[in-house]
Parts: structure tokens; C-alpha cells; sequence
């Protein structure tokens, strides 16, 4: 056990735990922070997707000692009122819902970078992000809507990355 | 046949027809049933309003993606006269009020919710509307045609009188609850087929939705279990010294399920329970490997051993040209995208259950059998499923979880791995199947025999569903045998292949019961998930003989009027049956499962002598249509679970035990695969039936069908290949 130093969400947080232990082990029981999802345990369906530094990373299989130091964002520190949001609430996306925090960090992952992807952009993007519900076609739709909103501010954790 | 028997056994499943209004707070099986506050409004189990105004309604089916928490809202919605966006809801406690009007169960499946519920949950908010309105009447003097009701609010037609809701509460909580109403006609829907929002779109939208997994109190240790692979053997023996020393670790021991690794948390249980080393007994007995499967069903196929499940003589003798032909499909795990998990705590001789449950009753009595505690010192707390598909139905992860906490006396977390998941499923069983019929030079079909070979999954669950659906003073034994399914009459086994729609002339079918040592259970549309394909298949393929389209083959055999015809030829002008481009392939489905008709055509495309899925076009007749994006999302849904499995569902035994084990080898559709999709609702006087599962069946045919037109080689086991 030792203590890995963080900013997580735009504040610093220090974690006591096995610094080989995922980061979303922590994030969920010893932040009790349960927005990032346990799907696969080897970084195959996307569901425990974060932004390290602001890069879609996926939190099953990133050590905590690898984020030391560094600035990760979870579902909970997506600004809420980012478009993707709106976007996934106007297109009725949730089905089960269970791998859409993975989706939206993907999505706000790809539109931080690229503001104007066109379908095709959107589902190489997002393709390592599996939904077992198949809410692909109306996932693409709303990031595609959302980036049509455009221009939002990103959060100020965002910023700090 | 023995239609006697066979009716008995949809009786045990289906358990009579009669409706239920769940209009009592008290006297029910399971004692009263305490929601709410005593100054709440309180017409009937399923809702209460609140002195403020605050409108709850408890929820009696699993939402799990289908959208049943919003549709349920909406009938309530409908007859209450208030915006769906002003009713909150709960998942109901597990309550005898709250039971499935048919099946007898707190179960989600079937495809049934709404159908089974469109009248209860209207007449639920009519009942409570008409109580407000008596009270109304007493407060105003006004007789019932002086007063309208609107948006949550009582309101004299000349304006001389004006009560919300809220201001109501208080009188109408003393009157007699109005219980004679007559229900809205659909011309007079404001919401009911019209709203099209989804009540819990935002917090699964935000992360905010919690899940089983998400639910556990903050106190709880995680828990793993090593399971056995293969599915009959038990703990032998096993060494944990290396493991017990390791951080996080609180206690290492058997159960009847595993050797269970308890630890401050996932990541802990995890990493000890790989230093533990466990001894199973067992494997034993036969057909422990998929090759050894396949040749027992293809051997009952040469045998001539089957169950006649329905016999129409042809009028014809033999003539015309024979077809014949075999069909597999293999074993499918449900693969939700939350792994199961349940939690568990003791206090004081009581259960609390957290847990995703498609039936939290048979939650309910795992836990009770489990722990040797009456039924009532259980309670379970449903939450949303993270997927369901079937899977959710079953309640292994339950009895574990009771097991565990029952030796720890802690609260504690059972958290399968996606490796559990994969190897531990109630999985679709693998079937084979032959069919044969005459093509007639003069269009007539005739002698079609379809010969089904599989294990019954009846026979294997209703054991399970009997026990949590009898009184626990029905003794175990007596429970075990009312629950005994005569396999050969599972109708789980041939729904789809026994109610085969053609106007052929003579039709066969015939089950053989292969049982097979692994869990199997109910996976997205049942028996129709197999049969469809097979039989829609053949109908192509009889199409092709016949020199026939297989658009116009099907019209030519199916009943003018039936719903299947209407449903295909919607789905026929959607897709501008050929009329498609050059390069583009398509084919046809059509199949009926849980009351609904739906037909697919699927449109492939041919890079480098590669097929791809392009487009999916989709018709629906599912009555009358509560939410329609709802629907659309369902279909859209369920023809990417069925595509999925078309394309790499399969999961293989070797020694008895599961040889895939995560999304690498057992893989799903991706963003990068899935197809454009267009789905037309066919307008309908009917009542509401099923949309969960009726999608998923026609997908996998009509993909076979075009593959045929896009490669002339028709694929007859699943999956398919793509080149």
C-alpha cells in the first residue's frame, strides 16, 4: 500500500491503495465514484473509459500508479452541461445504459480533438466501445448532433489537462 | 400428441389468465405492503400521491433496457391525466400484488410487460383520477359532468371551482376508492403512442443510473468465487496459504458453489484468488466436448425417435420435387454488459438483497433457501439491470452471494469477472434441425416435416420458477415435482417452429429431447431464437426450387389477411424489395414471437468477394404502439443481438467446460459493423404485445437469405461466414 497523488475531476486527491491496482478499482470503491463501469477487466469493451491528460484511456487495465501526477476526468467531471449530454437525451440513446459513460467519455474524447468528425470518424472513434443493447447508429447520431452545437467551452478540468 | 399434458405445462409457466388489478394494500399472500407515508394518497399498490403533490409509482418489471420503466409511466401517465415527466417511480418491493398477472411471478420476460399491464396500470391511474374527482365533488358540490380534470388538476367547467392534486390528497385519502371506471379509446390518447421520451434517458446518460454493481452499501467486502469449469463437479480440496497472506484479504473458504475469496475490495479478491489453488471432481459422463454434442444431435436426426408436436396430414400423395435439408445452431452466452453481481447483508436473523433482477421473487427465495429464513425476512432491492437479455432471470448469483455473507457474517459484494460470465451463463442451447417438403410443379407445398433436435430449457429452469412460485409450506420435494417438465412437450424448445404461418400443405413437426450437462436458459426470444432460422431458411430455400422470388413465394403461402403478410409487405416497400442497387444483395424474413410480427429484410453488400452488412429494414405490428421510438430502439436493438450471434456467436466445450472467456473470443457487434437501420410501425387496432425480444428473431434468416443472393451458397449453420 502507498499513497498515488492525483487530480481527479480538477481537484487533487490522494489514494491509499496497491499502486498496481487499476485506477478504476479506485475510482469506484475507495471513491466510491461508480459513473466508470467494470465491463471486461482487459480493456476490450471500453465501459471503464477516463480521459488521462485528457486522452480517452481505459481505467480496467491502467495501473494507479500510472496516473501519478496526472489529470484524469470521469463521467462525473464532464461538464454537465457539455452537448454530448443533451445530444444523448434528444436522440434516446440509454437502452440498458450500462456502457453509455464509456460512449460519452469516447465521444467527448474524439470532439475535444477533432470538433467536427464526419460517421464514419465517429465509429472508428468509438469502435474499441462496445453496447451489447446496439444503440450504435443513435450513439453516432448524437455525437454527430453534439458537434453540430459546437463551440462549448470545455470544463475546467478540461483545461487543466 | 398429448395436448392435456402439454397445456399443464404452459399452466406451471403461464399460470392461467386472469387479471389481477393489485388493488389492495393488504391482505395479499405476502402481508400488507408498506410504501409511502400515512398521509399519502394511497388508491392501490402500485401508486401514491403525496400531500404535495408528489406523484410515485412502483414499477413491477425490471427495466433493463426495453424501456418498461417509460412505458409503465405513460399508461399511468394516460388515465391520471398528468405529463409522464410528473410521475417519479420505485422498483417495487417483491410482493404478491405486484406478481405477473399470467405467469404468477415478479418476472420480466416473455416479451410480456406491457401487454400484461396495459390494462392494470391504466385502470391503476383511472381509479385514482375518479377518487381525486370524488373528492373534488364533495369540496365543490359539483356533480361529476361539472368538473374536468386536466394536468394534475380538477377544474370547473365554468370556472367557478380549481383543485390540484396535491390539494386533494387529504380528502380523497378518506373516500372509498373509485374502482368502476371506463378507460380511455385510443382516439382519445394524449400520450399513449405519441410520447416519445424516455424517463431515465439522463442518468444513463451521466453515470449517474445505478446499477446492481453500483448499490452495494459503503461497508461491504468484495467477494470472487472459483468456480468449477465444467458444470457438475464440486470443491475437492484447495490450498490457499500463499493466497490468505495477501494485502486486502479477509477470509478464503468453500461454499457449495466455488471456493469463495473475500477482500477489502474487487482488485484484492482478484489477485488472491489467482495464488489459490482448488481440486473439483468430476468431469464425468458423456458429451463434454461441442464435436461429441453435434454428432448426438445429428445421430438423433438419423434415429426416428421424436415427439410429434403438431400433425397436418397433406391431402396429397408423395410427387413434386424433394427438398431436404439440416440446419445447427450452436450454444450463445447472454454477455450483458454489467457482469452479474449481487450483494448481501445479515442483520438480526434478515436478508437485504442488492442485485439487477429479472425476477427479484426468485431472488428472494434463492436467498431464503440459502439461508434456511423465511421468504418475508428477505428483501430484495432491484435495481437497473446493466443488460438482461434472459440472463437476469436466473438467480445463481444470489445463493452465492447468501452463501458467502451467511460464512462471513459481514456485509459482502459478489462480483463475477467477464471470464465468470462468459463460462458460468445459462446459456441458448445448441440445436439441429432437418426439414423436408415436396415443391409441387403447380406452386403447391406440401409434406413439410421439420425435425428438431435440442435440450429442453424447461426442463432445466421451471424446477427453479416452481419453487419460488409455490407457498414455502408446499414441501420441497412436492415443489421439485410440480416444477418437472415433460421435455419432449417444452413449448420453449419449438415455439416458432410449431406455429409455422404457411398454407402448406401438410405439416410436421417433431422434437427430440437432447439433454446436455450444461446450464441452459432464456436467451433474448427463446426458441423462436433457433427456429426462426431454420425455418425461414428453408422457406427461401423452397422459394428457390420453385423458381419463385421469395417475396412472392411467401405471399403466395402466406393467409391474405394475416399479420405476417401486412408486416411484410410494409417492410417489402421500405426496403424497395428488388429494386436494390447494383452490388447490393437482399434478403427476406418474416416470423411472429410473443404475439408480435415483425419482418426484416437485410441488404449486403460484396467488397472484394467480401459480404457486408449494409442496411437493416425492419416492419412491426405490435398492436397498439405505447412509445414509438421505444419500439424502434427494440428493433434496432434486438437485430444487432441477433446479428452479433449470426456473426460470431459461439461458444464451444471442451471437457465439459466453456472454451471462450471474454469480448476477444466471444465478440459483438461494433460502431465499425453495425448497419444502417430503418424501422416502419405498422399501424394497429390490437392491444399492445411484445417488443423486447420480437426483432431479434427474423435477423439471423434474413442475413443467410441474402448472403444466398449476393454468393449463391446457402449457409445452414450458425455462424456464418463472411468469406
Amino acid at each position: 500500500m502507498s499513497s498515488v497523488e492525483f487530480q481527479l475531476n480538477g481537484q487533487p486527491v490522494a489514494i491509499e491503495a496497491d499502486p498496481s491496482m487499476p485506477l478504476l478499482w479506485a475510482l469506484r470503491e475507495n471513491l466510491r465514484m461508480t459513473g466508470t463501469k467494470f465491463g471486461c477487466g482487459m480493456g476490450l469493451c471500453g465501459a471503464c473509459t477516463v480521459h488521462v491528460d485528457g486522452v480517452a484511456t481505459r481505467s480496467c487495465t491502467l495501473p494507479l500508479q500510472g496516473v501519478a501526477g496526472r489529470s484524469v476526468t470521469t463521467i462525473e467531471g464532464l461538464d454537465p452541461e457539455h452537448p454530448l449530454f443533451a445530444a444523448w437525451v434528444e436522440h434516446k440513446v440509454p437502452q440498458c445504459g450500462y456502457c453509455q459513460s464509456g460512449q460519452v467519455m469516447a465521444a467527448a474524447a474524439l470532439l475535444a480533438e477533432n470538433p467536427s468528425p464526419d460517421r464514419q470518424q465517429v465509429r472508428n472513434a468509438l469502435s474499441g466501445n462496445l453496447c451489447r443493447c446496439g444503440t450504435y447508429n443513435r450513439i453516432q447520431n448524437a455525437v454527430l448532433g453534439a458537434a453540430e452545437v459546437g463551440h462549448w467551452e470545455p470544463g475546467a478540468e478540461e483545461e487543466q489537462a | 400428441m398429448k395436448l392435456s399434458r402439454r397445456q399443464f405445462i404452459r399452466n406451471v409457466s403461464l399460470a392461467g389468465g386472469a387479471l389481477t388489478l393489485g388493488f389492495h394494500l393488504t391482505g395479499c399472500s405476502d402481508g400488507p405492503l408498506v410504501v409511502g407515508e400515512p398521509e399519502d394518497f394511497r388508491p392501490n399498490a402500485f401508486l401514491r400521491i403525496d400531500p404535495e403533490g408528489a406523484i410515485t409509482l412502483q414499477i413491477p418489471k425490471a427495466e433493463m433496457g426495453q424501456g418498461v420503466v417509460t412505458g409503465m409511466v405513460t399508461l399511468v401517465a394516460e388515465e391520471l391525466e398528468v405529463s409522464p415527466q410528473r410521475i417519479d417511480w420505485e422498483m417495487a418491493p417483491v410482493h404478491s400484488a405486484f406478481a405477473d398477472p399470467e405467469m404468477q411471478l415478479q418476472i420480466t420476460g416473455g416479451s410480456a410487460s406491457i401487454r400484461v399491464f396495459y390494462d392494470v396500470l391504466r385502470q391503476v391511474g383511472a381509479s385514482a383520477r375518479e377518487t381525486l374527482v370524488a373528492a373534488a365533488m364533495q369540496q365543490s358540490g359539483l356533480p361529476r359532468q361539472s368538473l374536468e380534470v386536466s394536468d394534475g388538476e380538477v377544474v370547473a367547467s365554468n370556472g367557478s371551482y380549481r383543485a390540484t392534486y396535491a390539494q386533494l390528497v387529504p380528502l380523497a385519502s378518506s373516500l372509498p376508492v373509485v374502482e368502476e371506471v371506463a378507460l380511455k379509446t385510443a382516439d382519445q390518447f394524449r400520450w399513449i403512442g405519441r410520447y416519445d421520451e424516455r424517463v431515465d434517458a439522463r442518468v444513463k446518460s451521466d453515470g449517474s443510473a445505478r446499477f446492481g454493481i453500483d448499490a452495494a452499501p459503503p461497508d461491504a467486502l468484495v467477494a470472487v468465487l472459483l468456480r468449477c469449469p465444467w458444470f457438475d463437479g464440486s470443491v475437492e480440496g484447495f490450498e490457499a496459504e500463499a493466497a490468505r497472506s495477501m494485502p486486502g484479504v479477509v477470509d478464503i473458504f468453500a461454499t457449495d458453489y466455488g471456493v469463495a475469496v473475500v477482500a477489502e475490495g474487487y482488485w484484492y479478491a482478484r489477485q488472491a484468488a489467482a495464488k489459490v489453488e482448488v481440486r473439483f471432481t468430476g468431469p464425468e459422463g458423456e458429451l463434454r466436448d461441442s464435436e461429441a454434442i453435434s454428432s448426438a444431435m445429428q445421430a438423433a436426426l438419423d434415429a426416428d425417435d421424436f415427439a410429434s408436436i403438431r400433425e397436418d396430414e397433406s391431402s396429397r400423395e408423395a410427387g413434386g420435387k424433394l427438398l431436404r435439408a439440416r440446419y445447427e445452431l450452436p450454444l450463445l452466452a447472454h454477455a450483458p454488459m454489467e457482469p452479474l453481481n449481487a450483494t448481501c447483508r445479515l442483520r438480526d436473523g434478515h436478508c437485504e438483497i442488492w442485485v439487477g433482477s429479472q425476477a427479484p421473487d426468485i431472488a428472494r427465495d434463492a436467498a431464503s433457501r440459502q439461508l434456511g429464513i423465511p421468504r418475508e425476512s428477505v428483501r430484495v432491492y432491484n435495481q437497473y439491470l446493466g443488460g438482461g437479455f434472459g440472463r437476469r432471470a436466473a438467480a445463481d448469483n444470489v445463493a452465492e452471494v447468501a452463501a458467502i455473507a451467511q460464512h462471513v457474517q459481514r456485509p459482502v459484494q459478489l462480483v463475477w469477472s467477464r471470464e465468470d460470465d462468459i463460462q458460468h451463463d445459462h446459456y441458448r442451447p445448441p440445436f439441429a434441425g432437418e426439414l423436408q417438403a415436396r415443391v409441387h410443379p403447380d406452386g403447391v407445398v406440401s409434406h413439410w416435416r421439420h425435425r428438431l433436435v435440442g435440450p429442453s430449457i424447461n426442463q432445466f429452469m421451471m424446477p427453479e420458477l416452481a419453487k419460488a412460485m409455490l407457498p414455502q409450506w408446499v414441501p420441497g420435494g412436492a415443489r421439485q415435482l410440480i416444477g418437472t417438465v415433460v421435455a419432449s412437450e417444452d413449448f420453449a424448445s419449438v415455439e416458432g417452429a410449431d406455429s409455422l404461418p404457411y398454407q402448406f400443405d401438410g405439416i410436421h413437426v417433431e422434437y427430440h429431447n437432447l439433454p446436455i450437462p450444461v446450464p441452459l436458459g432464456y436467451w433474448r426470444s427463446v426458441g423462436h431464437s433457433h427456429t426462426a432460422f431454420v425455418v425461414e431458411s428453408f422457406v427461401d430455400e423452397l422459394a428457390h426450387a420453385a423458381g419463385e422470388d421469395p417475396l412472392a413465394f411467401r405471399r403466395r403461402h402466406l393467409p391474405e389477411d394475416s399479420r405476417e403478410r401486412r408486416v411484410m409487405e410494409a417492410v417489402a416497400r421500405a426496403a424497395g424489395w428488388g429494386e436494390a442497387a447494383p452490388g447490393r444483395y437482399q434478403g427476406l424474413a418474416v416470423h411472429a414471437s410473443f404475439q408480435s410480427y415483425v419482418a426484416e429484410v437485410v441488404e449486403v453488400s460484396l467488397q472484394d468477394g467480401k459480404p457486408r452488412i449494409e442496411h437493416v429494414y425492419c416492419a412491426i405490428d405490435c398492436g397498439q404502439v405505447i412509445n414509438p421510438q421505444i419500439v424502434k430502439d427494440q428493433m434496432e436493438g434486438g437485430i444487432a443481438f441477433a446479428l452479433s450471434a449470426a456473426l460470431s456467436g459461439e461458444i464451444t466445450l471442451k471437457g465439459g467446460a466453456v472454451q471462450q472467456s471474454n469480448f476477444h473470443d466471444y465478440g459483438m457487434l461494433r460502431h465499425t459493423d453495425m448497419p444502417d437501420v430503418t424501422v416502419v410501425l405498422v399501424d394497429s387496432d390490437a392491444p399492445p404485445t411484445g417488443v423486447g425480444e420480437p426483432g431479434t428473431p427474423p435477423a439471423a434468416p434474413a442475413l443467410a437469405n441474402a448472403l444466398f443472393a449476393a454468393t449463391g451458397q446457402r449457409q445452414r449453420r450458425l455462424p456464418l461466414q463472411l468469406g
